[in-house]
């Protein structure tokens, strides 16, 4: 067999499920597959395979990986990285001065006006004295767990496709989110809980929705599932009026009735998986408000997230914390835990600080520090961060300057900062950096595909492999682009 | 790989000839060439095609392959006596001439094309005029429009007054988040023309034009030249709604102009019952305030100046979209519009906005985009001056009187005038107004006591409703056509800011059929003179797509056809014949198709008959076992490929078992989602299913990037991409939803009381009615004990929501 007898197509549609469901049983498939083998045609794309029976049954990474599991916390709306993690003195030395070669600068919402230092002060923290400012004083404690990466770029300067770029490596719609190619690739270690859990903040979605956790092209059942410790997921549960005994009854007529239809069908695996479905869901029914019920949390638990708080959306959020730590416990493979929302308009409920930073700014921070950095505390006491990775983003950086006439920041995909922490990546280390003013990323500047590469990395997978076939090309997460950034991988 | 610029071998590239029909006869005889095709490569495998399926499957598979919905049980009773030897045939020309097929057919070209009735990226608003193409499209496919001319109408239907079907080159998403930024605006423009180019490519050639964007094709002979080239055609296309022509509209927009002015008069009049404002008052006797409109009467006084402060909103700085300050004259005058002199004055103003500036406050324009915020967090003021002492009486106010939003309402503040004399005092203030609450919608209870004012309330609405049909009716999301595209350059590596040479509008080069413009040699159809540069450049473009000797445009849309009859095209990949692509599992078969669909006038419908009437579509689908081991795929067709249906397939399939289906076609669509309003839309799913909502699911509102929350998760494009082919997933959370969802509940209570209706008070009728009913056929006597012992235990709702969640439902066979 030579490679012009298999198309790329054909390659595609041995890694469909196609081939598993009807080839998985016949012995022409597995004779097919070890010859492709032989004539190591696969041995750069090796068939992804998952039983639509099984979906998130864990399957194996390309190599060893560093990381099981994926926390994404997504500040929504920008977080400025001048004000909370990217220090810089010249900022400060040079405040209320215009910023050298801006003139005629407009950037997404106009003009600029002078340079403006930090609005929270930059203090040395931990064992490394990182320079963090005190907007988020709890996670400023933890400077020598974080690997920062100030030196992040983005596509857009437009909320809408840097938000699709950071959770599904394009800018526009209709692509498949980070969550969905982890699981697909993987499945997961929990077969009654859903295996991408997207976590939305108690204000509700950020700007891109569900694009944030869309399956795109991808298999439906790798779609993440939304929900939050307020919002369950939807119709999960049993009608009020279906009895617990009604329901089983219920369970056992359906299943009566799909056996009979398979007997009269055999050899069609598809019935089978629907089956199969029904039972998954009936498992789910039992674990997703197990997951989502706080009840057994210790009180010293709930007083470290702020769980209790007489702000009502700092506790929200506190909540969806110690639900992303409950998820991962669980053995659910990738979580993204959202801060911030759209609904409200800018800035309001989120960290788009485009004119009144400082007020903004406050009630935001309030709402995501203690609870955040008792996640990680949490994950890291029960040795939970050995084998999870949690990654903090935001969709790009603010500017140095206010803009003309306001009191915030306006839009900065040039440079800005990320941070990791857990499974394969360096302890107290920074990566990469911004230039003078924190205005654009001048030493080992990153990308998102970057980042998603190293993602992927540490899951054990290469980004270059993780493909699959849409409208004529093997898309990947990366597009064409894409480096594991190695310098932070310890 | 290397580039292949100059290779136009590949086979989708040459030319359609058709072959000769192969003489194979394997296992049944041939009903068309179809067969003798389809025989001949099963033959070369060794495998031989399965028996004619049973008549009740035969006629399930039919009805919901055609139209997307079960045959009724009478329907099967008629089919099963009919032992003629047409009776057959003559299904297919009664469900093939049923407006069903329409919105079957339909549902799948608007996946083909990634239509959708919302923007969209960051703020995904609705585009409430975008229906008319999908109402274009299911018209099409019922009128068995030739397929040349469905092309060129949706390219350049402008030209022919088709200005619908133009909802495809606009139908993708767009980023409607506009900045001064040059830099992002022009991205934005290159991205929506990407769009243009990428699905037009995709759509009807098979081809990834996009991919020739920042390079040469990496697969197919297209140069990036070719990419702009086509670019170029699409350059005077721009995203947005344009009025529909239509034949009266001289008399329409008189009526409207007569309509509007006394709708003017009736809220005038309205305004007169409405209680003075008392800013000393210490009960709230007037309404709350709201976003649209605020009235304020108090007693005629003198002023030279008003002044309105706001002290608190709804939320962020206030907004107020026009301030109207009337004469207390028999028929009052806005003296605050900037016309009559007044001069305007602000506290602040938001900074860096060319939509809201202090003199958009009597710029005498309503609407968001002209209007004044402040730039003082929930306070800030505007003053009119005007240009002599008048004597005043009223003012009107508001927010956005678009109903586009709702924040930064004012909720407390006052209003004061001034004489020459400088001394402010206050007329009317919140003080008096009850307490805001978004939530309610009141008219005045003043109004609501009064006859005369009933009277006028009554006429209020029926001028509203006919003002809404006057000015809404036309307008149609089919983009905005100035005639004067702009020059297209070159991009390096497609980025919007690295031009380079001029492009000229032109088709794909290694096609070898001539791009023409300036042509009036058309199909039969009678094209206007006097076209503009950007008409002539999207005709010649439709008709070189159109033009018979174009190799991949008939093939493609075959291709199509076969696919949602079978499960799979003939190619694997429909809307790729390039390199990339799978290849054609019956390269003749497809040229034979394809050549008859030519001969045949591009009759869709053509095709689509010898399809269903083949011996290979009537197979039946067991999976025979020796068959499974060479070809597990069944891309042989030695049975008919048993499939999951789609979403929309199920959805209406429940309502037409449960017998509320409303088969009203046309015209907005209803919604899955509750309603909202906010700046970035959020698209809750509906709890509650009103009968508006049992139309079929092609008339529910396609909203971008979300689906509908309960058969969305059966693979439902969220139509950010192209999905030319769908998945066919099992997921748990589609069996949570057709289990718990409020629509099966409600449903399965409408099918219970059907099967009270229908079957009377016996269990072992009504069972066996929802067994006819659900699965088109009788229940054997497990069935019946199985059934009848559930109905007693749980009653027959039970039972019906676990028979709408049964396999032999969900899968065509």
């Amino acid at each position: 067999m030579d490679e012009n007898t298999i198309s790329n197509a054909g390659r595609w549609m041995l890694n469909r499920r196609d081939f598993l469901r009807h080839g998985g049983t016949g012995l022409s498939a597995v004779a097919l597959l070890s010859l492709l083998r032989g004539q190591e045609l696969l041995a750069d794309k090796t068939p992804l395979q998952w039983s639509p029976e099984k979906p998130f049954a864990p399957r194996a990474p390309h190599f060893k990986p560093k990381a099981k599991n994926v926390v994404v916390i997504f500040c929504s709306g920008a977080l400025s990285h001048l004000d909370a993690w990217d220090y810089k003195p010249e900022l400060i030395k040079r405040h209320d001065q215009p910023m050298p070669g801006s003139a005629g600068l407009v950037t997404f919402q106009g003009e600029n006006g002078n340079l403006v230092k930090p609005i929270w002060d930059f203090h040395p923290r931990g064992q490394s004295g990182k320079m963090i400012s005190d907007l988020l004083p709890n996670l400023a404690d933890m400077a020598d767990d974080f690997c920062f990466i100030h030196s992040m770029t983005a596509k857009s300067n437009t909320h809408g496709p840097a938000e699709n770029q950071m959770s599904t490596g394009f800018i526009l719609d209709g692509f498949p989110s980070m969550g969905a190619w982890a699981t697909y690739a993987l499945g997961s270690e929990n077969q009654n809980l859903p295996a991408f859990v997207a976590i939305p903040d108690p204000r509700g979605v950020p700007q891109m929705g569900p694009n944030h956790w869309s399956a795109g092209f991808l298999p439906a059942v790798f779609q993440g599932t939304a929900f939050n410790t307020e919002k369950g997921i939807p119709n999960l549960e049993t009608p009020r009026e279906i009895s617990s005994s009604g329901e089983k009854n219920t369970r056992e007529f359906l299943k009566f009735l799909n056996d009979r239809h398979l007997a009269q069908h055999p050899g069609d695996t598809d019935l089978s998986a629907r089956i199969a479905s029904y039972e998954l869901a009936a498992k789910m029914q039992l674990s997703a408000p197990e997951v989502a019920d706080l009840k057994k949390e210790s009180v010293a638990t709930l007083e470290m997230y702020g769980a209790n708080d007489s702000n009502k959306v700092k506790a929200g959020f506190a909540r969806n914390c110690i639900l992303a730590r409950r998820l991962v416990e669980r053995g659910v493979r990738f979580v993204q835990l959202f801060n911030g929302a759209y609904a409200m308009g800018e800035g309001v409920g989120n960290w788009d600080g485009h004119r009144t930073l400082k007020s903004q700014y406050d009630v935001h921070r309030t709402i995501l520090d203690q609870p955040c950095a008792a996640l990680i505390n949490d994950l890291k006491q029960r040795g939970l961060l050995e084998d999870t990775l949690v990654v903090f983003v935001t969709e790009f950086g603010r500017m140095p300057t206010f803009q003309k006439g306001a009191s915030g920041r306006d839009h900065n995909p040039h440079g800005f900062t990320v941070w990791l922490t857990g499974a394969g990546v360096k302890r107290g280390f920074s990566y990469g950096a911004t230039d003078e003013f924190g205005y654009k990323a001048v030493e080992n500047v990153t990308t998102i595909y970057d980042l998603h590469a190293t993602l992927l990395h540490l899951l054990g997978l290469d980004h270059q492999r993780l493909n699959y076939y849409h409208n004529g090309a093997e898309r990947r997460l990366t597009d064409v682009h894409g480096e594991v950034i190695r310098g932070i991988l310890s | 790989m290397a580039d292949s610029t100059n290779d136009n071998a590949w086979w989708s590239l040459k030319p359609v000839k058709r072959p000769q029909v192969p003489s194979a006869q394997v296992g049944l005889p041939a009903r068309n060439p179809i067969d003798s095709f389809v025989a001949a490569e099963l033959r070369k495998d060794g495998l031989s095609p399965s028996r004619e399926a049973d008549r009740r499957t035969l006629l399930r598979r039919l009805y919901l392959n055609l139209t997307g919905l079960p045959p009724t049980p009478e329907e099967l009773a008629a089919f099963e006596k009919n032992k003629s030897p047409g009776a057959y045939e003559e299904v297919v020309e009664r469900l093939l001439a049923s407006p069903r097929y329409g919105e079957k057919w339909g549902r799948h070209w608007l996946d083909t094309v990634r239509f959708a009735e919302s923007n969209g990226f960051e703020m995904n608003q609705p585009r409430p005029n975008a229906w008319p193409y999908r109402d274009y499209v299911i018209r099409a496919f019922n009128e068995d429009k030739p397929f040349d001319r469905f092309v060129t109408e949706q390219i350049a239907g402008d030209i022919f007054g088709v200005d619908e079907a133009m909802g495809f080159l606009v139908g993708g998403p767009w980023d409607q988040v506009k900045s001064p930024d040059p830099v992002l605006t022009a991205n934005q423009r290159v991205d929506e023309l990407h769009d243009m180019v990428g699905v037009t490519g995709s759509t009807f050639l098979g081809l990834t034009v996009g991919c020739a964007r920042c390079h040469n094709h990496k697969f197919d002979p297209i140069p990036q030249k070719d990419y702009f080239a086509m670019k170029a055609v699409f350059e005077g296309v721009k995203h947005g709604e344009r009025p529909l022509r239509v034949s009266d509209m001289e008399a329409r927009n008189k009526e409207l102009a007569a309509k509007k002015a006394r709708l003017g008069e009736v809220e005038t009049e309205l305004e007169n019952f409405e209680p003075l404002a008392n800013p000393l008052a210490t009960n709230a006797v007037r309404l709350p305030v709201n976003a649209r409109k605020n009235l304020e009467r108090f007693a005629p006084v003198q002023a030279k100046r008003l002044r309105f402060t706001i002290a608190q909103t709804t939320q962020a700085e206030p907004c107020l979209d026009e301030l109207e300050v009337f004469t207390a004259e028999k028929t009052p005058r806005n003296i605050a519009l900037a016309s009559n002199g007044t001069k305007p004055t602000a506290s602040s103003v938001y900074p860096n906005s060319e939509i809201h500036r202090t003199e958009h406050i009597n710029d005498g324009r309503y609407g968001n985009g002209r209007s004044w915020i402040s730039n003082e967090g929930g306070k800030g003021w505007v003053e009119l001056e005007f240009p002599e002492v008048v004597t005043i009486a009223k003012v009107v106010w508001g927010r956005d009187r678009e109903q586009r939003f709702v924040d930064r309402l004012a909720v407390d503040y006052k209003i004061e005038v001034a004489t020459e004399s400088n001394v402010y005092h206050v007329v009317a203030s919140s003080v008096d107004r009850q307490k805001y609450d978004a939530e309610k919608k009141a008219d005045s209870p003043a109004l609501a006591s009064n006859e005369a004012a009933k009277k006028l309330l009554s006429e209020r609405a029926d001028l509203k409703s006919r003002i809404a049909e006057l000015s809404n009716g036309p307008m149609i999301y089919a983009g905005t056509l100035d005639g004067k595209p702009e020059i297209t350059h070159l991009l390096y590596r497609g980025e919007a800011m690295q031009k380079r040479e001029e492009v000229k509008p032109n088709a794909l080069s290694a096609i070898p059929v001539a791009f023409a413009l300036n042509t009036n040699a058309g199909p039969a159809a009678k094209i206007p003179k006097d076209l503009t540069d950007d008409q002539q450049r999207r005709l010649a473009l439709a008709q070189w797509i159109g033009n018979p000797n174009n190799p991949l445009t008939a093939r493609v849309m075959v291709n199509r056809l076969w696919q949602y009859h079978f499960g799979t095209g003939l190619i694997a990949t429909p809307s790729d014949f390039g390199k990339n692509g799978a290849k054609p599992t019956h390269p003749e078969l497809l040229d034979w198709l394809t050549s008859e669909f030519i001969d045949h006038g591009w009759s869709m419908k053509h095709i689509q008959r010898l399809i269903v009437n083949s011996a290979t579509y009537r197979q039946a689908s067991a999976a025979r076992r020796e068959c499974v081991a060479v070809d597990a795929n069944t891309k042989l067709l030695w049975r008919f490929p048993p499939r999951r249906s789609d979403a929309e397939v199920i959805r209406d399939s429940i309502l037409a078992v449960t017998g509320k289906l409303d088969l009203r076609m046309g015209g907005p669509g209803f919604s899955f989602f509750e309603a909202n309003e906010n700046y970035v839309r959020v698209y809750s799913p509906r709890r509650e299913w009103p009968p508006e909502t049992f139309r079929r699911m092609v008339y529910g509102t396609i909203v971008r990037q979300r689906t509908d929350g309960v058969f969305g998760v059966f693979d439902c494009p969220d139509a950010g991409q192209i999905a030319p082919k769908r998945g066919t997933s099992t997921t748990p959370l589609q069996a949570l939803n057709l289990l718990n969802s409020s629509f099966i509940m409600q449903q399965a209570g409408f099918f219970a009381e059907r099967l009270q209706r229908e079957a009377g008070a016996d269990s072992t009728a009504q069972i066996r009615r929802a067994f006819a009913l659900t699965f088109q056929r009788e229940p054997d006597r497990k069935e019946i004990s199985a059934s009848r012992k559930f109905v007693r235990a749980e009653g027959l709702s039970s039972f019906c929501r676990a028979m709408l969640n049964a396999n032999e439902f969900i899968f065509v066979f």
